[in-house]
């Protein structure tokens, strides 16, 4: 069964002229099912945020319908990882993972215990009364990962979590957010502008295409969980996969730069 | 940089000593161009008189209540602006036409409505320093990065939500550099307002000054303000430093080792500062202010006096939390394994004789304050006096000590309750009153609570080392029942004053403490570890304080009320 079921999403954003709209995602259909874990990449500009935004709730799109089924109903259905981690400045990191846990009114007891739990397990228990301002980059995207952790929300929806990280901080979170995921058994939803970190983290990649954003193709990830982010990396399979996924992309990335041009 | 900040001071230095050379040399007319020195002698004199910080306390008076008054409708008005576009485009074409006007400019205006008085002045202010902040909130939460409210609705904020935990807490550094603003505009302000029809104050000292011709008088005055404007500004950054330290964590602290030298009589300052426990002088702070401010609604006050009580009970309450140190140290109470927030000895490193001289130190500057107000207040003040020194003294010292014979909460609750409030009272006035008696109870109670606490607390360990306090002699059950009758003894005790009129009505918006008062009594109900009743203690104590503010500035409000009407 799947949990997410997406039928001809379609979102057109008002251009900078009325007979000039941009048209960010046309007709997206999509299945995840539950505990997948499912990575979304393709040139920027495509729609990836957009397709996040809708599946969040942030947004309605303009046509089309979706649906995430959730199999328990105490649960929120979705919780997300922002791209530059999202933290509010004014709380410290104790009080930025309880946010949503406070939100939903939990007792005062069960926010701590969560907190103290995901606290640890992103090693971050030293630094439980700082405030973002006082964190590295690396640390502050542990404290917006374990926000959505602490949340809770059957399907994890993350924009280019790691996108703004160093390679070591990177491979590393790439190899805590596996563990996690493999014991939380959550259904992710992952927007990357790296396929190597794609095929590191899902079982599935979907490919979009430049501007009208559209699915152009989907990859199955043979490599069995759980893996290790860093040994991964040498198999020989791994990169005959990526220089797959390489050249799909490579005309639309192509096209998406012409695309640029020509509107500069 | 050390080298410019000596720069820094060498011109205006340098200007001074021209300045004088200049008149002592007869180059200047010293009727229009006194010396600095003269100003000085001038300024001296002003201030130990008491007349200039008279002149002073009543503009900060003004300034205060037309702040209330002014700013804090504009900060909610404000926040509404910039979250909702309707209230948006209601009140900003208003607003943005009247905030031009030269505030001053409205002054015989408002005379003419409100009359000559003392409401006509605030009233300016109030007038000025709401247009001034509503613009400036309203602009800043129109600033607040729009993906805090993304990030707050992906956890499924409401839109109350998005007001209590985005909009306000992002827009709080807007709100204080508006109350900035508005500080040094009120400041600019009060001074002319004061020039026209008023009898004292800072801006009444500098006219007067002019009318009689006396420069040096007049140039008193100007660094009067100057300091005033000064202290008002640090008053500010100090709040906002407590209030926002999300912000100042943003720059990086400067590591120990680049500023070293020169900074080592500060390091053993703040080293003792923190070892005196400041956190426990809002225990002295709450009853000073609140007898002082009873005593003005009642006709006297005097800022001056209101000063030197509060610093010399400050010096009391650091002296007994020396003693109390350097005696449960002596006595092995304090160990390692204790959790209490004294034990400097153990936790600080610091030679066990240096706590017992800090604290005579206090007593004896505290007690020279103290002879200084009964050659002006009275005898009164000095049989309160002695009998303070001796409990702050005996609390934990002497073969009697009363911490350890479980009258802790006894003697704490008389003499930093009702003591204290009578006699900050009496040094303004010079009369006891029954009411001011009943008045002080409710703080009695609390700072008894915050006492039993920390008995409660460390109930088994003291049991243990053979501690008598009220807790141990009472039982768990009875010390829990303790804590109780001690909260609800606070709201009752305070119901029973407003009911028989001796307090004014608004002094009930102590009741916006209730919610955290139940929540106290609760987990004493539930909890027997030390470790789960170490909030209590903490946030005992900021009951008290918060209480004992929202108390305090109940009976400002009506006092100013009183003045306006
Ligand atoms: N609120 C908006 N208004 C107008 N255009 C938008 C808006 N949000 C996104 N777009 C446009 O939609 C397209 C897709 O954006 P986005 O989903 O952020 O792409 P990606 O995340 O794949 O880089 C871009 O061309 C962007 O300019
Ligand atoms: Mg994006």
């Amino acid at each position: 069964m799947a949990t997410i079921t997406a039928e001809h999403l379609t979102m057109t954003y008002a251009g900078r002229t009325a007979q000039d709209p941009i048209t960010a995602l046309d007709g997206i259909s999509l299945q995840v099912a539950e505990g997948e874990l499912v990575s979304l990449v393709g040139p920027s500009g495509c729609g990836k945020t957009t397709l996040l935004r809708i599946l969040a709730g942030l947004e309605q799109p303009t046509s089309g319908h979706y649906q995430i089924r959730q199999r328990d109903p105490d649960r929120p259905p979705v919780a997300m990882v922002f791209q530059q981690a999202g933290l509010f400045p004014w709380l410290t990191v104790t009080q930025n993972i309880t946010y949503g846990l406070r939100l939903r009114g939990l007792a005062a007891a069960e926010q701590a215990a969560l907190a103290q739990r995901w606290l640890a397990a992103m090693s971050l228990e030293r630094f439980a009364h700082s405030y973002p301002a006082q964190l590295s980059g690396g640390m502050q995207q542990r404290v917006g990962l374990a926000r959505a952790f602490a949340y809770n929300g059957e399907v994890l929806l993350m924009d280019e979590p790691f996108g703004a990280l160093d390679a070591q901080t990177r491979l590393l979170l790439q190899q805590t957010l596996l563990e996690t995921v493999a014991q939380t058994r959550q259904t992710l939803v992952l927007v990357t502008h790296s396929i190597e970190e794609a095929l590191t983290l899902s079982d599935r990649v979907l490919i979009m295409s430049a501007r009208p954003g559209r699915l152009i193709g989907e990859i199955g990830v043979p490599f069995a969980r759980p893996r290790d982010a860093i040994t991964l990396r040498a198999e020989p399979a791994f990169s005959a996969l990526v220089a797959e996924i390489w050249g799909s992309l490579r005309a639309e990335i192509e096209q998406a730069r012409q695309a640029e041009l020509h509107a500069a | 940089m050390n080298r410019n900040r000596w720069l820094n001071l060498l011109s205006p230095l340098l200007l001074l000593l021209l300045w004088e050379l200049a008149v002592q040399l007869g180059w200047l007319n010293r009727i229009f161009f006194p010396p600095p020195s003269e100003v000085l002698v001038t300024l001296w004199n002003n201030l130990t008189s008491g007349q200039l910080l008279y002149h002073m306390g009543m503009s900060l008076m003004r300034i205060m209540a037309g702040f209330l008054i002014g700013g804090i409708p504009a900060i909610a008005l404000g926040v509404l602006m910039g979250i909702s576009p309707t209230v948006r485009a209601l009140a900003h074409p208003l607003a943005a036409a009247i905030y031009p006007i030269p505030k001053i400019a409205l002054l015989p205006l408002v005379i003419v409505v409100l009359g000559l008085g003392e409401a006509s002045k605030i009233a300016t202010l109030a007038i000025s320093v709401f247009f001034l902040v509503v613009l400036n909130v309203a602009a800043s939460v129109l600033q607040v990065d729009p993906r805090h409210f993304e990030v707050a609705r992906s956890f499924g904020a409401q839109q109350r939500d998005l007001f209590w935990t985005v909009a306000l807490p992002a827009s709080l550094p807007g709100i204080f550099t508006s109350i900035k603003l508005g500080m040094g505009f009120a400041l600019t302000l009060i001074v002319g307002v004061e020039f026209v029809g008023a009898n004292e104050g800072i801006g009444w000292f500098i006219w007067r000054a002019y009318e009689l011709y006396a420069i040096d008088r007049m140039l008193a005055g100007l660094i009067a303000v100057a300091l005033m404007g000064w202290a008002l500004t640090t008053l500010l950054d100090e709040l906002e430093r407590r209030m926002l330290p999300w912000q100042t964590t943003r720059t990086p602290r400067t590591p120990r080792t680049a500023q070293k030298k020169g900074t080592h009589l500060m390091e053993t300052i703040r080293k003792w500062y923190r070892l005196s426990r400041p956190w426990s002088y809002t225990a002295a702070i709450i009853p000073v202010a609140l007898g002082t401010i009873v005593a003005a609604y009642h006709g006297a006050f005097s800022l001056w006096l209101f000063a030197l009580t509060l610093a010399g009970t400050i010096l009391l309450q650091a002296g007994t939390n020396f003693f109390n140190d350097y005696y449960d140290y002596v006595k092995g109470t304090d160990n390692n394994e204790s959790l209490g927030t004294g034990g400097g000895i153990f936790q600080g490193g610091v030679p066990p004789h240096h706590t017992l001289i800090a604290g005579m130190i206090c007593f004896v500057v505290g007690s020279l304050i103290g002879l200084y107000l009964v050659s002006v207040a009275g005898t009164m003040i000095l049989w309160i006096g002695i009998v303070a020194v001796l409990v702050g003294f005996f609390y934990t010292a002497g073969p009697f000590a009363l911490a350890y014979v479980g009258l802790g909460e006894v003697a704490v609750f008389i003499f930093m309750g009702p003591m204290i409030v009578i006699g900050a009272y009496y040094v303004q006035i010079q009369q006891l009153s029954l009411p001011v008696l009943l008045i002080s109870l409710p703080i009695g109670f609390l700072v008894a609570a915050i006492l039993h606490a920390n008995n409660l607390r460390d109930l088994d360990n003291d049991r243990k080392v053979g501690k008598r306090t009220l807790a141990t002699v009472l039982g768990r059950t009875g010390a829990n029942i303790e804590y109780y009758v001690l909260i609800i003894g606070t709201y009752l005790s305070l119901l029973v004053v407003v009911v028989l009129g001796i307090a004014p009505w608004i002094t009930l918006i102590t009741v916006l403490t209730i919610p955290t008062a139940f929540r106290l009594m609760r987990i004493v109900s539930a909890e027997t570890e030390p470790h789960a009743l170490q909030p209590v203690l903490r946030q005992t104590a900021k009951l008290h304080m918060q209480f004992g503010t929202l108390l305090v500035m109940g009976w400002l409000i009506a006092w100013v009320l009183e003045q306006v009407i």
